[in-house]
């Protein structure tokens, strides 16, 4: 039994938590788990939109008012009729109510991929630290603290005692004539680009450490290195805690536009506040002190940059598009709100126009395209993926908005890559037989973008699905896993009930691979016409890097198969994993790829795909799978050939 | 099948599967009728072509087509307007509505608004294309120049919501409402936004859009004449 109330408040229990405590009526179910410490999955943030948080009402159900439209949207009639609701758009009123989190709405573990292309770069850090053993002070010798300081630096070390000087703070509030002394004048200098920025008593050369992070629309990496060595010593990431306030850099640019100066600070809060606690979890690891780390460098689209750096973002989102700072920026960390040594400076690499950002430089630093004779692509799989094109005479990139869907947005059971997430699915294409494998091999509670693409793919080979992306109604004679559902829409099952973490059917619906189809005719659009802008073919292609953050999980063939990008034979492959974390532990240990990446921005051309007058049409000619002309894509026609799918004039071939 | 009947269910079929050669014979059939007497451009355009781009929007909506099939159809609908446009008398145009429709300041992209336009042009409607990227105060003085029913304003993006809100704000302070109102739609647009910034309809797709817009123009219409008439009475 659950007690009825106390002051006015309402219990809420959650199972199979166990979790208890009182509540004000009107308090949602969300934030009651939140207060509570259930985690309850959500990608929207509580507006209702994303469906992730179904939970199911085993008492008190009467007492939460009707079901909202937006509810009817994310829950099937079964769900309803057993009492599911939206945890983030119930309120509590009158009644205590015992809540069950269904697997399926359980945060798991997340996957999240950090590790990028090893690039070996010699280490030379624009911070370094100098052991310094000052003669002391005599009647004879009766020059300034300071000046002491940087001739023993010039007289030691060989430094330009003209350029260098010591930073007011150090002398002001650190109190540098005291350190000096009580360290018997045995100190270590810390210096940053011809500036003392630390006085540190003894010996502390050995200890030298920077963090580079790449912060991403949807997952911050971070990377504590140590400068000394130029290796890293402790990873960390997290998702991006800026997702409530939008799910992708346009939405979170309405945020602002629409919630002024303030929607901005909370979005710059939001940010560092992910940072630190990363800067937080890789200290803790690796045994270092927020002190000891002496700079910082930050890569990111343009949109994270602008939120990060407060720019003000209106017009990055509005035709034609400029950003507000192009070049490489310093920026103190103390003003940014970060955790380092309080006098350290945080770098935010170059941008380029348009979206492009600060990671598609790190994947042209990492890749060294722009130093070949040979011809390269790239493309950065993300909610905005980045493409670029070309070799030492000229690289060009552009960017396309490809939406979430991949990442499990917008789709029925999609999630993103955590325990208990199908990641991996095959159908053969002659007995229909399907298997799939989950993260962790926990029970099925959903989809993740891995198998998004597996299943079109899949799909295609069997001939569930047409080069339209239209599951083709016959085949339900022949596998029980295709129907049409009650709603109406036809839809495919991937993982039973009896097998699933929820205890409901896992499908894709139609309306899911019109989702998918759109994210990669976008993505696939953006390549198309980066090459034909340049006179360029796939055939011209010598290698293709795939970066992104489920780059390295994703089957490269499956993808080629749906047409995400133009036909490559797979040996051109190369996976470059988180090449923008790459990029930012690169400039964080070499101030030689700092200036190759300003280098970079200032050669690499930006292309803005909207005013290429063959968008729309290209765009339609890519919703096909894999492409509206098979002879564009002979490997995959030979494929779908040699299955039965099509005949030799590339009509596809329908069941009798 | 009568064979007026016949020709209609061919304009509408050849629309459905973006058959434009198919749709091109059967208007310039409905073309020789109407160069008879027997009919009018009008209701070929309407219960032809028009028709079967509502059940092209039907068919996106429940995703059983995609965009190609949309804008195959809406080829096909526009090869079958070529020939019975011209046929239309001048002043049956207008005075079916006059509508202004363009891409909000800041945003480029213009599939849907072009979807959206060729239903109101096959709708009869007297179409004003702004093109994309519109600025604000053009969408004003354009409404203000043709005597505009309806203002519709689209955008995919969801930062140029705010430009939306501008022009709805500009056509209140310059007196228009009365005369002239406003439809939304376009991939990031809301109902609740629509209530947000007071614009007086929100399309979710195409074919809502042009009930929509009809509903607007019969208000905007009926509001004239009961002005006209206070008038007279004075």
């Amino acid at each position: 039994m659950i007690a009825m109330s106390s002051e006015n408040k309402y219990e809420v229990i959650f199972f199979p938590h166990g979790r208890r405590d009182f509540f004000p009526p009107g308090t949602t179910l969300m934030h009651a788990a939140e207060k509570l410490g259930v985690d309850i999955s959500t990608v929207c943030g509580g507006k209702g939109t994303c469906g992730k948080c179904k939970v199911r009402i085993d008492e008190g159900y009467e007492s939460l008012g009707p079901i909202k439209p937006a509810e009817t949207k994310h829950l099937t009639k079964d769900m309803i009729d057993q009492h599911y609701r939206l945890a983030c758009l119930v309120k509590i009123k009158d009644r205590p109510v015992k809540v069950y989190v269904p697997e399926i709405s359980r945060v798991g573990k997340q996957r999240l991929q950090t590790e990028g292309l090893e690039v070996p770069v010699t280490p030379k850090p624009m911070v370094r630290k100098y052991f310094l053993k000052l003669p002391v002070p005599t009647l004879h010798d009766m020059r300034a603290d300071e000046e002491r300081v940087l001739d023993a630096l010039a007289d030691q070390y060989g430094l330009d005692k003209n350029k260098l000087r010591i930073d007011y703070d150090v002398i002001v509030k650190d109190y540098l004539p005291i350190k000096l002394r009580e360290a018997n004048w045995e100190v270590t200098a810390v210096v940053w680009n011809d500036k003392v920025m630390a006085i540190e008593p003894g010996n502390t050369t050995d200890r030298c450490f920077g963090f580079a992070c790449d912060i991403g629309s949807t997952k911050l990496a971070g990377f504590l290195m140590d400068l000394n060595q130029g290796k890293v010593v402790a990873i960390g990431s997290r998702m991006n805690p800026q997702i409530p306030m939008g799910e992708d850099v346009l939405s979170r640019i309405s945020y602002v536009l629409f919630g002024g100066e303030e929607a901005q600070d909370k979005l710059q809060r939001a940010v560092v506040g992910g940072i630190n606690e990363i800067i937080d979890e890789c200290c803790e690891k690796a045994g270092v002190k927020h002190n000891e780390i002496y700079e910082m460098t930050f890569v990111g689209n343009v949109a994270m940059q602008m939120f990060f750096l407060k720019f003000w973002p209106k017009h990055v989102a509005y035709s034609p598009y400029p950003p507000v700072v192009r070049r490489g920026i310093y920026v103190p960390t103390a003003k940014l709100g970060l955790k380092g040594h309080p006098y350290s400076q945080a770098y935010y690499l170059p941008v380029f126009g348009g979206f492009v950002g600060a990671d598609q430089l790190a994947v042209i630093m990492a890749t060294r395209m722009l130093e070949r004779d040979e011809i390269t692509m790239d493309l950065d799989i993300g909610t905005n993926t980045e493409i670029a094109v070309g070799n030492r005479e000229l690289v060009t990139c552009d960017s396309c908005a490809s939406g979430p869907a991949f990442e499990g947005m917008e789709i029925k059971y999609g999630m993103r890559a955590s325990t208990g997430a199908i990641e991996k699915v095959t159908i053969d294409p002659s007995s229909l037989e399907l298997n799939y494998r989950t993260i962790e091999d926990a029970p099925a509670v959903g989809i993740c973008g891995s198998a998004l693409i597996d299943i079109p793919a899949e799909l295609l080979k069997a001939g569930i699905i047409d080069n339209k992306g239209k599951f083709v109604e016959k085949m339900a004679k022949q596998t029980e896993r295709l129907r049409k559902s009650k709603e109406g829409m036809w839809e495919y099952v991937i993982a039973w009930a009896k097998e699933s973490g929820s205890g409901i059917d896992i499908v894709v619906t139609q309306g899911d691979l019109r989702e998918l189809q759109k994210a990669k005719a976008a993505m696939h659009t953006g390549a198309e016409l980066m090459l034909r802008y340049r006179g360029l073919t796939e055939k011209d292609i010598s290698k293709f890097w795939l970066a992104g953050a489920f780059g390295n999980y994703i089957d490269p063939e499956n993808a080629r198969t749906i047409g995400m990008y133009p036909e490559l034979p797979t040996e051109k492959y190369v996976f470059v994993g988180n090449a923008a974390g790459t990029g930012a532990r690169m400039a964080l240990i070499s101030t030689d790829m700092r200036e190759y990446a300003e280098e970079i921005s200032r050669r690499v051309v930006y292309y803005e795909l909207a005013v290429d007058k063959d968008f729309q049409n290209e765009y339609a000619r890519s919703q096909f799978i894999p492409y509206q002309d098979l002879n564009r894509y002979p490997l995959t026609r030979e494929l779908l050939y040699r299955l039965g799918r099509i005949d030799e004039n590339n009509k596809w071939i329908y069941p009798e | 099948m009568s064979q007026r009947e016949d020709i209609l269910k061919r304009m509408a079929d050849g629309v459905v599967v973006g058959d434009e050669a198919a749709v091109t014979k059967a208007a310039q059939e409905w073309a020789e009728l109407v160069k008879a007497g027997k009919e009018q451009a009008y209701i070929g355009i309407v219960d032809g072509l028009a028709a079967g781009m509502k059940i092209v929007g039907e068919k996106y909506e429940c995703k059983e087509y995609f965009l190609p099939e949309v804008l195959l159809s809406a080829d096909a609908m526009y090869a079958g307007l070529n020939v019975l446009l011209p046929l239309l008398p001048k002043t049956e145009r207008g005075a079916a509505g006059k509508i202004v429709i363009g891409v909000v300041e800041g945003d480029i992209h213009d599939i849907g608004k072009n979807i959206v336009k060729a239903m109101l042009t096959a709708a009869g409607y007297e179409v004003y294309d702004m093109g994309r990227d519109v600025p604000t105060k053009d969408f004003v003085s354009k409404a203000k120049e043709t005597e505009a029913h309806v203002v519709a304003l689209s955008t995919m993006m969801s930062p140029t919501l705010l430009s939306m809100k501008a022009v709805e704000e500009e056509l209140r302070k310059e007196g228009l409402k009365d005369k002239t109102k406003t439809i939304i739609g376009g991939g990031t647009v809301t109902d609740e936004f629509r209530g947000r910034i007071g614009a007086d309809a929100y399309g979710k797709d195409a074919v809502e859009a042009v009930d929509k817009v009809k509903q607007l123009i019969d208000t905007v219409m009926k509001a004239v004449e009961a002005m006209r008439k206070a008038e007279e009475k004075k």
